[in-house]
């Protein structure tokens, strides 16, 4: 795919479709500078202290750029920001000072970033923005200091030489700008359990900075036990130490005060004779300043498809360590070191749970990305098809794994461009139809359970679906005789026979390659649902699975059978009585809070021999789009992760089997294809 | 993870077996060319073999999960190191009687020609056979098509089963 390739190609020539993609990263970045030396300028004039991470954000922003324009081949741009990127890592670590001389020059930056940005595709433009640029770059130079020598303020901290030779450049800043503005300065000393120390940490480090700033968290020796860790907390805050100690509220924290503020009446400070920090040379300064700031960091997807599979791998390795714990609880002998294995199984669990979820989180993109897509092509077929279409989006921040909106683009654009091309009338069409002249193409995103509806609605001709139902005869793809209802119609549209242009044009206004659009979709997991009235326009939603890595599974028995169900597709389970299936020409049914919910009993569907009958049995409700169904199986097993794999052979593809995973015993578990069942079900219940 | 680290101590002998057996021949036959190496087994029975190229590993008999709505010939999948595999029971599909399973009862994981990979189950494995081309001879027709040929070893002859023939399921 071309979006794939072009983000991923080093530094090469300036393509029309980068350059684009460029400006609009590049445009997002600069907004973002802007806001923020807004509220730079704001909190020094206003004669405020300035919040530093203020400043880290400039820097951050800087930085994107200069990666950015790096990627595109873009030099002017690149300097710049290397240079911008110069004075505000001078502002972090305090050696050029924040007044309006320097503030003015990165605003005059951001200014010529911007003219740099109109002019990107045009060299000769370019050529004369380079004036100012290399103007600007030199008065960038001049102003920066180099570091101060030796820092002598410290000598006052009662503290731990060795602690403080740990702080980086930009923590021995903060460290001197807190002691310079009369701030106490506390150690905050805590161990935690090795396992959860993150989440320790983390409420720990909120609560300093609900108070004050966190200089730096630091591992601290001490004869802890080796399940501990210990943490120190470099700290500095306007409470005197009695106050900070009740805002920490907790018994097992320690808090030392190592050099008071001036806000408490002088107290006396006990010289303790420190060693002058020791400086490590100064380039290793600037990049590790650099490593503990850059925000960001390109990987290419595969590696984290590896990752994944690793994680996956592990999954499995932990069920089966869980179940030999489990073996061994049950033997009374073994019953001791079952339990401790069963422990460290536990922990072993929550942690690659953690693991899973920060790979997963990693993979998600939002959907902005798409949209801005999207609203290009809009703008341009506007102009092609001299159509005037709004395009209304929603839910930009919801977010997909990252191989799944590589996959949905094409789908998406496709129902786009239809909607405009096909269902949005022509002027005079709407303007006889009562209808406002510009037409109106919405999208939205959102999150339902652990699916991403994306739903494109028009507001055209509709579908008509006499027209559509005679093409369909036309062309053979139903017999005149075959009962459908309006929704089966309206589905004829993803019938391949049905997607060629000149066709259905006039008719339906719909149908270019739909059946294109139900094949992807359908590869990564998703359906697609079409909705119409006809006058009053169309909708077309894609249901589509937030991942497609790892996923929670519910593991169902019929007999002596096991299956997975993707818990995804799992909207409930019941426990229902025999006596509560209803019968309705030899089908059984289940009144589900007043809606009739078709059950199809697992057993019967894969001819397999189910458990004695007890009079009761489970109903485990599935459903895709907005199908539903009540599948009848003999017990529930509980939830597992899964991996699905694709099975191997000579047959590799069985009706209403997606794939089969490990549960850690040797024999792999059949995992349902619940759209296949429920679309099964649904139209046999249909032809009944 | 194709590697084909040995699981268990008797597949390990077995693999050793098999090594052994072709370093053998190695040295009792210069001409190495013109010698075709088969795998051979029991099935019901009677001697059959395949193309050690063919042969990815051999395995002992795990628990197979059946699959609904295949042929009866397919028995299920198995498990092998991440990958699900489908097992086939062949003496099904060349007509003889059903494999019965016991201890001597070998999973054998086969490629395929379109690079897929597929189980099938014998009743034993056997050795090695290195045998000069000329001593394979066309079968003439076979009931179920898929074998292909012949090599006469000690007077008995083993079967050459065509693995993607064998294997090629037509519903």
């Amino acid at each position: 795919m071309a979006a794939r390739s072009s983000k991923t190609g080093g530094r090469k020539a300036t393509s029309r479709k980068a350059s684009q993609e460029f400006v609009s990263e590049a445009e997002e970045i600069l907004e973002r500078m802007r806001t923020d030396l807004a509220d730079l300028d704001d909190q020094r004039s206003g004669g405020r202290d300035v919040d530093p991470e203020l400043i880290n954000s400039l820097f951050r922003a800087a930085h994107s750029l200069k990666a950015l324009a790096g990627m595109f081949g873009l030099d002017a741009i690149q300097d710049l920001s290397h240079h911008l990127e110069d004075v505000l890592d001078g502002m972090r670590l305090g050696r050029v000072p924040m007044d309006s001389q320097v503030i003015g020059i990165i605003d005059e930056a951001v200014r010529i970033f911007a003219s740099l940005l109109e002019a990107v595709s045009d060299p000769d433009a370019l050529l004369a923005v380079s004036a100012p640029v290399e103007d600007l770059s030199a008065r960038i130079a001049a102003i920066i200091k180099p570091p101060e020598a030796g820092n002598d303020v410290f000598g006052a901290l009662e503290i731990d030489a060795s602690l403080l030779r740990a702080l980086t450049e930009y923590e021995e800043h903060r460290l001197s700008e807190n002691i310079s503005r009369g701030r106490h300065i506390a150690l905050v000393d805590s161990s935690f359990e090795i396992i959860s120390f993150e989440e320790g940490l983390g409420a720990i480090s909120a609560a300093v900075r609900e108070v004050g700033e966190v200089i730096s968290t630091l591992p601290a020796p001490g004869d802890s036990p080796e399940s501990q860790i210990r943490f120190s907390l470099l700290v500095g805050s306007e409470l005197p130490m009695d106050r900070l100690i009740e805002q920490l509220n907790d018994p097992e924290v320690s808090v030392r005060c190592v050099l008071q503020g001036h806000t408490e009446p002088e107290a006396p400070v006990e010289a303790i004779p420190t060693e002058e920090p020791v400086r490590a040379p100064e380039p290793e300064h600037a990049l590790e300043s650099l490593r503990s700031i850059g925000e960001t960091v390109r990987v290419d997807i595969r590696k984290l498809d590896e990752l994944m599979n690793l994680v996956g791998e592990l999954v499995i390795q932990r069920v089966s360590i869980g179940e030999i714990a489990n073996r061994l609880v049950a033997q009374p002998e073994t019953a001791k070191i079952g339990g401790e294995l069963a422990k460290i199984h536990n922990a072993l669990d929550r942690q690659l749970k953690g693991i899973q979820s920060s790979v997963l989180e990693v993979r998600m993109v939002p959907m902005r990305q798409v949209f801005e897509k999207v609203s290009r092509v809009v703008r341009t077929l506007r102009r092609e098809l001299e159509k005037d279409v709004r395009l209304e989006v929603s839910g930009a921040d919801t977010e997909l794994d990252k191989l799944i909106v590589e996959d949905l683009i094409d789908p998406l654009m496709h129902i786009v461009r239809n909607a405009i091309d096909h269902a949005i009338e022509p002027l005079d069409e709407r303007l006889a139809a009562g209808k406002p002249p510009q037409g109106a193409v919405r999208i939205d995103a959102f999150q339902r359970g652990n699916h991403v509806v994306i739903a494109v609605a028009d507001d055209g001709r509709g579908i008509d679906t006499d027209r559509l139902r005679e093409r369909a005869e036309q062309r053979g793809i139903i017999s005149p005789e075959t009962a459908l209802n309006e929704k089966e119609i309206l589905d004829l549209i993803f019938e391949p026979g049905l997607s060629t242009r000149d066709q259905i044009t006039e008719t339906s206004g719909r149908g270019v390659g739909m059946d294109i659009v139900r094949v992807n979709i359908t590869s990564i997991g998703g359906v697609v649902d079409v909705e119409s009235v006809p006058g009053r326009g169309t909708t077309i939603s894609m249901t589509l699975p937030i991942t497609l890595a790892i996923i929670q599974s519910l593991i169902v028995a019929v007999g002596r059978h096991r299956f997975a169900i993707p818990m995804n597709s799992v909207m409930e389970t019941l426990l229902i009585d025999d006596g509560e299936i209803q019968h309705s020409e030899g089908r059984e049914l289940l009144n589900l809070r007043g809606e009739a919910l078709v059950l199809r009993r697992l057993a019967t569907e894969f001819d397999l021999e189910p458990d004695e009958p007890t009079g009761k049995q489970f109903a485990v409700v599935i459903g895709m789009g907005e199908m539903r169904i009540g599948l009848l199986v003999d017990a529930l097993e509980g939830q597992q992760d899964t991996v699905i794999k694709s099975i191997q052979g000579p047959i590799r593809s069985v009706r209403g089997i997606a794939g089969a995973t490990e549960l850690g015993a040797k024999d792999p578990v059949l995992v349902l294809d619940v759209s296949t069942l429920v679309a099964d079900a649904v139209r046999r219940r249909d032809a009944a | 993870m194709t590697s084909a680290t040995p699981n268990s101590d008797l597949q390990r002998s077995e693999w050793e077996r098999l090594a052994q057996a072709a370093a053998n021949r190695d040295i009792d036959v210069q001409n190495v060319d013109e010698l075709v190496q088969l795998l051979s087994f029991e099935l019901d029975g009677a001697p059959y073999a395949v193309p050690v190229e063919s042969v990815r590993e051999i395995v002992r008999l795990r628990p197979i999960t059946p699959v609904p709505g295949v042929p009866e010939s397919v028995l299920g999948v198995i498990s092998l190191r991440g990958e699900i595999i489908e097992v086939v029971d062949i003496c099904r599909r060349l007509d003889l009687s059903p494999i019965e399973l016991n201890r001597r009862t070998r999973i054998i994981v086969v490629n395929l020609d379109d690079g897929q990979a597929a189980a099938i189950l014998v009743d034993a494995v056997r050795q090695v056979l290195r045998v000069e081309d000329d001593a394979i001879r066309p079968a003439g027709a076979s009931d179920s098509g898929a074998i292909e040929s012949l090599c006469a070893v000690e007077d008995r002859f083993v079967s050459i089963i065509d693995l993607n023939r064998v294997l090629a399921i037509h519903e």
